[in-house]
């Protein structure tokens, strides 16, 4: 096994090469490519890459250009996990059989999605890969929509989210269901290690991702990234945006060890209300209506709930 | 490899970023790659900025939060030193000068036609009401 790259602080994070190139097309101020370069950056092994249909798909892979220097595949918009899987698995058969040319390179297996193809479309694939035990990672890049496509809602979309399928207006507020929990669904497989981590916490961020590269097994991430075009922002602000997601506690950020272990890794030390994170994003502007003030209510006793929750299991160690 | 027509698309493609063979490319520095013609590297967004990020070194301590934070790759860090913007691949965003702890901000964005020299001669002082 290869040693784990030693990150101490962020000057030495920042003499690491990077293997995620410049002009993408993604839009200026997304997170997407933070995120990446996040996760690629905190090792220093081969890379076996795939990418699931999305925005960061269709904007890193722009014939004839790629963004990428490692290894890297595209199929479809539901199998961008089990394309990984199979490498995996084939990479493991041929170290087995000795017909590997260097077999100590130890490449490490990640395969990216957007929350349209992990909540909803590749949600079977992903949890036939957590099942059978793959050692690989699956990331999940979550601006909790379909951003790529002109922004619908997935199951990620949180209430009172202004989606282009579920637009607020007289009649509506917007999104009526709430996001669905990926990361307890996943965790309930039994894999090793799922965590959420948030771009803007880079520490927390790398930590995890070098744990979950550690650990023999299935591993999977939720990272929360900040939308510019369907969050309805400034661009500058992608990082103000993730600070206040995990500030306020809209993204807790936690780790499930074998399914039951949960600890909370950032504690903030002056939570944010929700209502704060609404009011810097477009989608929610039609929440601060009148008829709407309710919901912000709504809001914060659901992240009160559910922070509540997270810490009773932490304690509980179930 | 020649580029094709817009109707000459292949079926299934395979890109290589390097032209080649690089045995360590996370010890190689961006400089010392060969990429080819595939690589995004070799293109440029530079036409997206309305506004452009302006270093200013004299205010910098390094702290490379700009280096992290950036989405496209256009901090140039060596050394835990940084060197500078790369104009080919910012796309304007802005997001290095929210980050910039400094005071005053050793990275501000200008239009696209300021100069450089000018502006770096002309930067804000320090703000006290801020610090």
């Amino acid at each position: 096994m290869s040693e784990m790259k030693q990150i101490k602080n962020l000057k030495e994070f920042s003499t690491s090469a990077d293997r995620f190139e410049g002009a993408s097309l993604l839009c200026p101020g997304c997170a997407h490519s933070i995120i990446v370069r996040e996760v690629l950056n905190a090792t220093n092994d081969d890379l076996i890459l795939s990418a699931s249909t999305g925005c960061l798909e269709v904007c890193t892979a722009v014939y004839p250009y790629t963004s990428w220097d490692a290894s890297w595949i595209h199929i479809g918009f539901e199998n961008g996990s089990t394309a990984v899987a199979g490498a995996e698995t084939m990479y493991k058969v041929l170290k087995k059989k000795g017909r590997l040319k260097q077999p100590d390179r130890n490449p490490k297996f990640v395969s990216f999605a957007g929350d349209g193809a992990s909540y909803d479309i590749g949600f079977q694939w992903i949890s036939g890969c957590m099942e059978r035990g793959h050692n690989m990672m699956h990331i999940v890049l979550d601006n909790e929509v379909y951003a790529n496509t002109g922004g619908q809602r997935s199951s990620s979309t949180p209430i009172g989210s202004s989606a282009t399928t579920s637009p607020q207006g007289r009649v509506s507020y917007g999104e009526k269901r709430n996001k669905k929990d990926m990361v307890a669904i996943m965790a309930a497989h039994g894999i090793p290690y799922a965590a959420q981590v948030s771009p803007n916490k880079w520490r927390d961020m790398v930590k995890k991702i070098q744990h979950g590269f550690a650990v023999e097994g299935p591993v999977f991430i939720n990272a929360v990234s900040p939308c510019t075009t369907e969050w309805k922002f400034d661009p500058k602000d992608t990082m103000h945006l993730a600070d206040l997601a995990t500030d306020t506690l809209v993204f807790p950020l936690y780790e499930i060890i074998d399914g039951h272990e949960l600890n909370i890794t950032y504690r903030p030390k002056n939570v944010i209300p929700v209502e704060e994170y609404l009011a810097a994003q477009g989608r929610f502007k039609h929440l601060f209506k009148d008829e709407y003030k309710y919901l912000i209510k709504e809001w914060q006793d659901r992240v009160d709930e559910k922070w509540a929750h997270l810490q009773r299991r932490e304690e509980a160690r179930i | 490899m020649a580029k094709k027509g817009w109707d000459e698309f292949e079926i299934g493609a395979m890109l290589r970023t390097f032209d080649g063979k690089i045995d360590d490319i996370a010890g190689t520095r961006q400089e010392d790659r060969a990429y080819s013609q595939n690589s995004s590297y070799t293109a440029s967004v530079s036409d997206w900025r309305l506004i452009k990020p302006v270093f200013n070194k004299d205010y910098c301590i390094d702290c490379q939060f700009c280096w992290v934070y950036c989405p496209d790759v256009s901090i140039i860090s060596r050394d835990k030193k940084l060197v500078g913007v790369d104009m080919d691949h910012c796309k304007g965003c802005g997001i290095c000068v929210e980050v910039c702890p400094t005071n005053p901000k050793s990275l501000l964005m200008f239009p696209e036609q300021a100069e450089e020299e000018t502006v770096i001669a002309n930067w804000p002082k320090k703000d006290e009401e801020e610090a």
